[in-house]
């Protein structure tokens, strides 16, 4: 489909106007839950477009599409590789199941109407920054999704959720400041906007000139997928926001975060020189945030801290800058989507049931809730890098290239971290589901169904990847093609100008 | 297959076989703790079901295991660590943004000195 790469945006963007009017309408009409309807069909709309780009994309070609004809780099292109296409597909993806899960979840909250509206926002920004091929609509549509998510960590209105919101804004205004001086920079030296057009002119620049505006973007990238020491918003925020939407963030979200700062740092500046100090950054943040869950009190604080440790692991596989390495770090990127938004839901459905995530309050729950259990216990085995999930066969394919990239020491670090991530997640797990159930508990139902569907279904996919390894490096493997050779992405924007 | 070599090249790995083996063991496993309970009666008594602490009774209902002391030992490994870096993740908004500049000057710096 011709405009299926604008389409995948606008879809989104109009789904936020529209979700209002369908709420008023549908009350109006009396038609019960008519908007939530309205919100998974159109979540359905968006993966069947972004799908639709597959067959194409994975065959080797770069989608675009010249927005008003204009040809790049006047006009402003979105361009569809390897990487974005990967990409997308997570966001649609988690973005439909976080649909699906809200349907109950939300149903005893207020103002649903500004939630999806908000919802598609963020779901429009990710989409845009995403598939745009010119980085000043990246920063529009990175400034959109992060607005948006600052009022949905904020959206219960309980002095903890606006203090986290607070307090997410004004840290992620600094990142998002950083990226728009680091684009000035470049327009200054460069004089254009469009990546591809940007990567040939680069190339005649001293590196010396670009250093500032490169660590404007690693800064600025880092503090919205929270690396160590950027990264202390985030369990606030996590911890205060839905679970539906923490779910989200720390699946799509922190994907597409990954994702800009690939684009930017990899095939813009085609700076794999740096790619040391991404791999001991990640480093630090994946022993950092492993020994912090540790210390928690609070599951969804757990997972937050979790959560960080996990993107050290994928900035490590991507910093090693090997073919291996890099589809480690892209296929440990799916993996962490799956069961980081797995995890989320499941502490959703904790919350859901039971009114409190802290796990000092909560025991024995696996007798009222034991497919909720055992579903937990596949996402903490599959996060903790145990066979035969799919956290084993991403996390080995970045123990052997850093093994393969002459830095073992890297691998023994990693290799301590996830028995730790393994530590945790027993603790998470016994604290939870196993010991004594308090009195207060014995009455807790099991999760609806229309909230453990999307769960089993990434339980499912944290088994298919883990048993069937090669599916997911079949799957990376376009993406790390378009990280490490971006010729392809450059002729098809520019047209061999 | 070649990508498959790549990916698991040192050693063997053939994950179907390892999950088979996986489910067989734990299968194995849990036949030999059904025998073990048929042939091993389980005795309760009151005795053994009271709970002790600090010389009182307990009900079991009320005895949890503390969330932040789990794993005690291995955080007693890392105490330097948690000394002084929690004190940093203390919610105090001008903290972060003291860690946001730390950071960006760590990152100035690193990338300087790898871009030579």
């Amino acid at each position: 489909m011709t405009h299926a790469p604008i389409l995948a945006i606008v879809l989104m963007v109009f789904g936020a106007f529209l979700t209002p009017v369908v709420g008023i309408s549908a009350r109006k009409l009396g038609l019960k839950r008519a908007r939530e309807y309205f919100v998974i069909a159109l979540m359905l709309a968006e993966l069947a477009l972004v799908l639709s780009m597959f067959k194409q994309v994975w065959g080797g070609q770069v989608l675009t599409y010249k927005l008003g004809g204009w040809q790049p780099p006047w006009g402003i292109a979105l361009a569809v590789d390897g990487l974005n296409m990967f990409v997308a597909m997570v966001v649609a993806g988690m973005g439909l199941l976080v649909a699906v899960y809200s349907y109950v979840y939300m149903e005893r909250d207020t103002g649903l109407d500004q939630f999806y509206t908000l919802f598609f926002l963020t779901m429009g920004g990710m989409m845009g920054v995403t598939l745009t091929g010119d980085i000043f609509n990246l920063y529009v549509f990175f400034e959109i999704m992060c607005i948006s998510s600052y009022a949905l960590v904020a959206f219960r209105r309980k002095w903890d959720s606006i203090e986290a919101g607070l307090k997410y804004m004004i840290v992620s205004s600094f990142g998002t400041s950083f990226i728009l001086l680091g684009i000035a920079f470049l327009y200054g030296q460069a004089g254009s906007l469009n990546i591809a057009d940007l990567i040939q002119k680069l190339e005649g620049i001293s590196s010396s000139n670009l250093i500032v505006p490169l660590s404007l973007f690693v800064a600025g990238f880092g503090i919205k997928i929270a690396m160590v020491p950027l990264h202390m918003w985030m369990p606030d925020a996590y911890q205060a926001a839905p679970s539906a939407m923490a779910a989200l963030f720390s699946g799509a979200t922190a994907t597409v975060g990954i994702y800009a700062m690939i684009r930017v740092v990899y095939i813009l500046f085609g700076a794999f020189a740096i790619g040391i100090t991404f791999a001991t950054l990640g480093l630090v943040t994946m022993v950092l945030g492993a020994l912090m869950a540790l210390a928690q009190r609070d599951l969804k604080r757990l997972l937050a801290y979790s959560g960080i440790s996990q993107i050290g692991y994928i900035l490590l596989g991507i910093g090693l800058g090997t073919v291996l390495g890099v589809q480690g770090g892209l296929f440990h990127l799916f993996n962490n989507a799956i069961y980081k938004t797995m995890l989320f839901m499941i502490a959703g459905a904790i919350v859901y049931r039971v009114g409190t995530s802290d796990m000092d309050q909560l025991g024995g729950l696996w007798k009222n809730m034991p497919v909720t259990g055992t579903l937990f216990a596949v996402g903490a085995l599959a996060i903790s890098g145990v066979p035969p999930f799919n956290g084993f066969a991403s996390k080995w394919t970045i123990y052997v290239a850093g093994i393969e990239a002459g830095r073992p020491v890297f691998t023994i670090i990693a290799l301590i971290t996830s028995a730790l991530t393994l530590a945790y997640f027993l603790k998470a797990l016994n604290s939870i589901f196993l010991g004594q159930r308090p009195k207060h508990l014995s009455d807790v139902k099991e999760t609806p169904l229309p909230m453990m569907f999307p769960i089993m279904l990434l339980a499912v996919l944290c088994v298919v990847f883990g048993v069937l390894p090669q599916l997911g490096i079949d799957l990376v493997r376009p993406a790390q093609e378009a990280v490490m050779n971006s010729s392809g992405y450059i002729s098809a924007v520019l047209g061999g100008a | 297959m070649a990508a498959e070599s790549v990916l698991f090249g040192r050693g063997f790995w053939g994950p179907i076989i390892a999950t088979a083996a996986m489910l067989l063991i734990a299968a194995v496993g849990g036949l030999i703790l059904l025998g073990g309970r048929r042939i091993t009666k389980v005795k309760p008594s009151a005795g053994k079901l009271k709970t002790y602490a600090c010389g009182e009774e307990l009900e079991a209902s009320d005895i949890h295991a503390d969330s932040e002391q789990f794993f005690s030992p291995i955080r007693r490994v890392f105490k330097p660590f948690y000394r002084y870096i929690r004190p940093a993740h203390s919610g105090d908004l001008s903290n972060y943004l003291f860690w946001v500049v730390v950071g960006l000057i760590i990152i100035l710096i690193s990338i300087a000195a790898a871009m030579g």
